[in-house]
């Protein structure tokens, strides 16, 4: 487990949290008592099967979700709801439609009324980062699935977070776009190291981004196994490790507790 | 289903019928003999132009218009201001929603045409009447759309403008407003269309000018042709009242409009 | 908490509401800072409702008489626009040569706004139930047309390419595919024309006539008699309510299961 050798101090720790919601027929359990930590600038992977959890997970990370039992800590404090420090990458994307790309991805320093140069600075070199030079003055109903996914993206580092949350954001995209996407942030996370923690239920994606996998089980979601990933970046999809790797940690999630 | 005609067959298509059914009503009127007098479409046209630079009562056509006109821009302006903003703050704020909702629900099924009478006693038959009767006319429509268009406004943008860093009447100015905007104009074209009908009706019942008037004058005179030559410009002008309001729409709305 | 914050903006709501009339009722009849000619006290409008029901002066009718003769002419107008508009809209939809010639005059046409249509109306059919139930068939029958004519263009390409593979004739397609499509639009359309031409009835009534309830607060006005005015325009927003409603749901029964 050490052979990364340095971690970073925690950014995130979760403590025993535990999510039901409740409906007319009972409650239903869909976190039970997780506990782990996020490091400072680590890629960690959220990887489970089918659709339990993971994302009420991450929402609960944001401060979205209440913890039903409990609690999340942001470098010692207690989450207690959503804060610009803890920006989230949605599935959906969730882009302003009436705004041009520069808009959007400038949003959170106009908001703080930070200086125009600033602003200005900041933008453009976030927009240049994520390759979407050109495109400042598009709407993102002219944009395709892949670019606008780059803009949320833009628009959560443009915001200066301490972490940064994605909720499975390739997972509307088409296969093709979705390796160009994972190489893309691959290369971004290299340039602009930030704590990320990353959504999916696809292992590749995993595999190809992580630094640590957190496999979970299927419903209510508790953790199974972590996997440490030290394979050089960038990394290659079809390489003996890698084909190994997948191969374990997809045996493990099909293996019944 | 989407049908691709052509432009010449639509062009042909439609000048046909309209030749058609003109030369019928020509036909019609110049065989008949009822006493009443109905004009021929040739008479009418003719009014119509000659009604461009010959007064009729105290104006042109063109005066009667810039009248109608001036009406329904004052009224339908305050109607804008006014239910735009009762209603975006309704939809967003519980407090004014519950001040003002129950209100405004008991007062809108009320037709505006009814108010006609009311509006009468109160404001006499001078322009207020007239003013107040497009207010109501507009209000209702701007502020249902615009309250809808708040209510409606998608939470995941809350949620990502809140993550941002946006306060809540950042939330409100630079989420709710904007994201309100298509729904506000699909209020304003109603509304447009209920202004422009209502100034008719309340021309009608009392003015000296407008293009109510005129029509209404022909009634008193039994002078058809003055009356369907109003109807006319009436539909001319309404016609191109709605066809501006689509065109701002459309330019407005960039963003909304692409990719469909 | 949820509970009792809605429980707060409930009782905010009601008592909005009991200020409402408490302010007119203290402008009116307790301070007169509004002369009765011009706003009755909500307890005078009560009284006047009691004693409309059975009472036939000022005015010649009774308050129920009245509703029946709006009622009347309005079912007789609304039922006529539907019944010929409906079908109309469909037809000029699904085939291309009435789309293609009856649109652009259907399109001039709905630019005069039916109002418009009421001074001819009265010099060619005189002051009676025809002119005025032509009037209400006009402002019915022009949304009839558009939704559902728009209903049946959002009929899905796909939709018909299934049905006419498994060897629908063009008819077929057209009852089992588009209309069923289109249902959702066209009681939107029905509701719109029961609004407008509501609307309508009240100027036609207010314009030319002796009996409804746009003559009742026409000749409230005329009588400076504000408390029938007031009286009118509450019934006609209570009637128009409730046909509102009733149409409402007779669509939730018709429309099960379509996707909107």
């Amino acid at each position: 487990m050490e052979q990364s050798g340095k971690i970073g101090k925690e950014k995130l720790s979760c403590r025993g949290i535990t999510k039901s919601f409740s409906s007319s027929s009972g409650n239903f359990e869909v976190l039970h008592d997780l506990t782990f930590d996020v490091y400072e600038n680590e890629f960690l992977v959220l990887f489970g099967p089918g659709q339990c959890g993971k994302t009420t997970l991450l929402y609960m990370l944001a401060g979205l979700e209440e913890c039903t039992e409990g609690e999340v800590f942001h470098n010692g404090e207690p989450v207690t709801g959503p804060a610009p420090s803890r920006a989230v990458v949605y599935q959906t994307m969730a882009l302003f439609p009436w705004m041009t790309v520069w808009d959007n991805v400038s949003f959170s320093q106009k908001v703080r009324k930070a200086e125009k140069k600033v602003i200005a600075e900041r933008t453009q070199y976030f927009i240049d980062l994520v390759g979407l030079t050109g495109f400042e003055k598009s709407y993102p109903v002219q944009l395709s699935g892949g670019m606008k996914q780059r803009v949320g993206i833009a628009r959560a580092y443009c915001s200066d977070p301490d972490v940064l949350l994605m909720d499975e954001p390739f997972g509307h995209l088409d296969a093709q776009t979705r390796y160009m996407m994972q190489e893309s942030l691959g290369k971004i996370w290299e340039n602009e190291k930030r704590t990320i923690v990353f959504v999916t239920n696809n292992i590749e994606e995993a595999l190809y981004l992580a630094d640590r996998i957190i496999l979970l089980s299927d419903c209510p979601s508790q953790i199974k196994k972590e996997y440490r990933i030290t394979l050089p970046r960038p990394r290659s999809l079809v390489s003996p490790e890698f084909l190994k790797l997948r191969k374990e940690i997809t045996e493990q999630m099909n293996m019944s507790d | 289903m989407r049908h691709n005609y052509g432009k010449i067959r639509v062009v042909l298509y439609g000048a046909g019928t309209f030749l058609v059914l003109l030369s019928l009503w020509q036909i019609a009127a110049m065989t008949s003999n009822s006493e009443i007098g109905f004009p021929t479409p040739v008479a009418v046209i003719g009014r119509f132009f000659h009604m461009l630079s010959n007064k009729v009562g105290s104006y042109t056509i063109w005066g009667h218009t810039l009248w109608s006109l001036s009406r329904v821009v004052i009224g339908y302006l305050l109607a804008c201001v006014l239910g735009v903003v009762l209603g975006l703050t309704m939809g967003w704020f519980p407090y004014v929603k519950a001040l003002f909702k129950p209100v405004f629900d008991l007062l809108r099924p009320i037709a505006p045409l009814a108010w006609i009478p009311l509006a009468i006693l109160w404001f006499g038959i001078g322009e207020k009447y007239k003013y107040f009767l497009i207010f109501i006319a507009a209000f209702v429509p701007f502020t249902l759309n615009s309250y809808a268009g708040a209510v409606r406004v998608d939470r995941q943008l809350i949620g990502a403008a809140r993550m941002l860093g946006a306060s809540h009447s950042q939330v409100f100015f630079r989420i709710v407003v904007p994201s309100a905007v298509p729904s506000i104009f699909s209020g304003a074209q109603v509304a447009l269309s209920n202004a422009w009908m209502t100034m008719l009706a309340a021309e009608m019942v009392r003015s000296s000018e407008g293009i109510g008037w005129l029509i209404i004058a022909g009634q008193g005179i039994n002078d058809m042709t003055q009356m369907i030559a109003g109807m006319l410009a009436i539909g001319i002008v309404g016609f191109l009242l709605a066809n501006g309001m689509r065109l701002l729409e459309r330019r407005c709305l960039v963003w909304n409009n692409q990719g469909k | 908490m949820k509970k009792k914050s809605k429980l707060k903006f409930q009782i905010i709501s009601i008592i909005s509401l009991i200020a409402f009339f408490a302010i007119w009722q203290l402008l009116t009849d307790v301070y007169r800072v509004i002369p009765s000619t011009m706003l009755p006290s909500p307890v005078k409008v009560l009284q006047t409702i009691g004693m409309k029901w059975s009472v036939k002066k000022p005015d010649g009718s009774t308050l129920p008489q009245h509703i029946l003769a709006s009622l009347q002419v309005s079912g007789l107008g609304f039922c006529l626009g539907a019944v010929i508009g409906v079908p109309l809209g469909v037809i000029m939809a699904w085939w291309e040569k009435a789309d293609l010639s009856l649109k652009p005059v259907f399109d001039f046409v709905r630019t005069i706004p039916p109002i418009a249509w009421i001074p001819i109306m009265i010099v060619l059919l005189g002051i009676g139930v025809v002119a005025k139930a032509s009037i209400v068939f006009l402002s019915a029958f022009i949304p009839c047309v558009i939704n559902s004519y728009t209903g049946i263009k959002a009929t899905k390409t796909v939709h018909i390419w299934v049905a006419q593979t498994f060897g629908g004739s063009k008819t077929r397609t057209l009852f089992k595919v588009a209309i069923p499509t289109a249902l959702p639009y066209i009681f939107t359309g029905l509701k719109v024309s029961l609004n407008s031409s509501w609307g309508a009835l009240v100027a036609a009534e207010m314009l030319g006539s002796a009996s409804g309830l746009g003559y009742m607060i026409q000749m409230g006005r005329l009588l400076s008699r504000a408390d029938l005015i007031v009286v009118g325009m509450i019934v006609i927003g209570i009637i128009g309510t409730i046909l509102s409603a009733f149409l409402d749901s007779l669509e939730k029964i018709v429309v099960k299961g379509e996707v909107r």
